[in-house]
């Protein structure tokens, strides 16, 4: 092997080798897993309001009119952004399936809050549209519709898929429990 | 002995000067945008330094001034609410949306005219890089002030490279230091900003400036020719000292007076009238220069998906990825594109190619249209009827420019030396 060849190899050696090695530093550079993400909802949580003068106070099935909604967190979850749920309180008698009925109560439904879209707040809205002429979930970001009196389907817009629904119950004292896990993953589709 | 021949002694300042003020350089108005562009990064720069003085990279919840938030929200307010703090924040945002601006203006600028041309297809790639880069670098700065506006961009944003088939979730993480919101995003956003952004932007910009000094600069297509027997490579323009060092130095002045004024006039993002993040979304529209994205993404119907082995492809994914990515190759393969035979020293007439004007037109008419569909609710624009925009409304600009340049051209015989 002559000098040139040498020196050649030398150099691609040392390249692949710092390329290599860069690997393992490039992949523990992922963030820092949190602390808040083991804050999974769970079956027998209570909803409090997520927002405004009651924010932290339980949610009861007196603290709405029908066709009235909610943004709620499970209590002491609030860290985990994805446990955000809007609270809708319906006509029982126009509830269909797909809408999980074993977790509804009284025409209150509970639906994730994070849009399956591009993953905005969706908000409840009493007021009929074109495309919804009752009351339904749309959102802000990019006009996503869904439907909350059929499991949360998308009626029209850009999202790919339903809300996830969270099944609900009530108990003795009329606040909304948990009553098992989302009906599907949360948020953005990965 | 004077402190130039003392200098000059050391650096060689009377080569330097003998070889390159004499530079010449272009006088057309319209060749101003690249400078305008550099200046703007130039303010940014400097406005920037002043801010990372102040600003907190951090969502600690911290109490200042009255104010109790995360650290990054209220160091906001307090530069906000600094007479001096409230200026330089003001003209570092509008510098942005400006150096955004002359960017474009530029690229069209040189597309219209066919300075893309051999031997100037790596800077034309470089400039595109410099385009995107200022879009990237604008948007990790939406998340600094951490309003509520800042935290709904940027979760737009986790949740479209969320979308990428695959690897997206991964990438989301890697890019966004962990789920967003995240601890980490913010001062992972803030190292992207105000270190890796203007490294890597201050490197592209002095290569994309070398190349053109390199290749010097097209010239009008009614330029004189230059006399017989002199050097073919010698171009015309005012020399780079004294006029064009006079022109320049008025032109950062213009900026500096026009950037002051509209940051005196017309407040830029405030973050007071947002307030701190919360649970809700607000009703916001991105900036104009990714309004188009925003206004594709409302229009991709959700029931537009593709399945591939292990991952769907689905409506968010086309709307942000997918269709700004097929725009931007095109964009970036125009030189490769354009198969008329070209001068490299000449600029063309812009109606001297009907084909690219058309193409070029219809291309920003395309654009228009999807950022009309950003105000899609406003103007009660239905999707339908913006798809039809979206397809009729190029069409016709394209087929008019078109004739329009075709028949222009028939009736004036071209020039021999605009085609080189």
């Amino acid at each position: 092997m002559d000098r040139r060849k040498f020196a050649d190899l030398s150099l691609k050696t040392g390249i692949a080798a710092a390329v290599v090695s860069a690997i393992p530093g490039i992949i523990t550079l992922k963030g820092r897993t949190r602390a808040t993400a083991t804050q999974v909802v769970a079956e027998g949580d209570r909803l409090v309001f997520a927002v405004g003068a009651n924010a932290n106070q339980p949610i009861t099935a007196g603290s709405f009119a029908q066709n009235e909604a909610v943004l709620a967190y499970p209590e002491g979850k609030s860290d985990n952004h994805e446990n955000l749920v809007v609270v809708c309180k319906l006509n029982p008698a126009m509830l269909k399936p797909p809408t999980h009925m074993d977790g509804a109560a009284d025409g209150i439904v509970a639906y994730s809050a994070i849009c399956t879209h591009l993953g905005c707040t969706v908000r409840f809205s009493e007021e009929p549209m074109d495309m919804a002429p009752f009351p339904h979930i749309h959102c802000p970001c990019h006009s996503a519709l869904f439907d909350p009196h059929r499991g949360g389907t998308v009626m029209g817009g850009p999202a790919p898929r339903p809300l996830p629904q969270l099944p609900i119950r009530r108990n003795d004292k009329g606040e909304i429990i948990v009553a098992g896990p989302f009906t599907d993953a949360v948020g953005v589709r990965v | 002995m004077s402190l130039g021949t003392w200098l000059d002694e050391r650096l060689g300042l009377e080569r330097f000067r003998a070889k390159y003020l004499g530079k010449p350089f272009p006088l057309h108005p319209s060749f101003f945008l690249g400078e305008i562009a550099l200046f703007c990064f130039i303010v940014l720069v400097g406005t920037g330094l002043y801010l990372a003085l102040f600003y907190e990279p951090s969502i600690e919840t911290v109490t200042s001034g009255g104010v109790t938030g995360p650290a990054a929200y209220v160091s906001a307010l307090l530069i906000d609410g600094h007479p001096l703090g409230i200026l330089i924040r003001r003209i570092h945002h509008w510098a942005a949306h400006l150096m955004i601006a002359s960017v474009a203006l530029h690229l069209l600028r040189i597309y219209f005219t066919a300075a893309y041309r051999k031997p100037r297809e790596p800077n034309w790639v470089l400039g595109l890089v410099l385009l995107v880069g200022s879009i990237g670098t604008s948007f990790a700065g939406y998340l600094l002030p951490y309003d509520q506006f800042s935290v709904t961009a940027t979760a737009i944003g986790y949740g479209i490279l969320r979308s990428a088939p695959w690897i997206g979730g991964t990438l989301a993480d890697f890019f966004f230091a962990g789920q967003f919101p995240s601890p980490s995003t913010v001062p992972r956003f803030y190292s992207y900003h105000v270190v890796f952004a203007p490294v890597l932007l201050s490197a592209l910009i002095g290569a994309h400036l070398l190349l053109v000094f390199k290749q010097k600069h097209t010239e009008l297509p009614h330029s004189v020719l230059p006399p017989a027997g002199a050097d073919e490579r010698a171009i015309s323009g005012v020399p780079l000292w004294p006029g064009q060092t006079v022109l320049m130095a008025v032109l950062f002045l213009l900026l500096l007076a026009a950037l002051s004024l509209l940051s005196a006039l017309l407040p830029v993002h405030p973050s007071a009238l947002y307030g701190p993040p919360q649970p809700v979304t607000p009703e916001v529209k991105p900036d104009w220069y990714l309004m188009w994205v925003y206004g594709a993404l409302k229009m991709i119907p959700g029931t537009l998906s593709f399945r591939l082995p292990g991952a769907t492809i689905g409506s968010e994914a086309i709307g942000a990825m997918i269709l700004p990515g097929l725009i931007g190759l095109v964009v970036l393969l125009v030189p490769w594109l354009d198969r008329a035979p070209a001068s490299a020293r000449y600029a063309e007439h812009p109606l001297r190619s009907p084909a690219r004007l058309g193409f070029g037109l219809a291309g920003l008419m395309l654009l228009g249209v999807f950022s009309l569909a950003g105000f899609s609710a406003e103007l009660h624009l239905s999707v339908p009827v913006l798809w039809v925009l979206a397809l009729v409304a190029p069409a016709v600009v394209g087929w008019g420019s078109y004739t329009y340049a075709s028949r222009r051209s028939a009736a004036d015989p071209s020039h021999p030396r605009r085609n080189g």
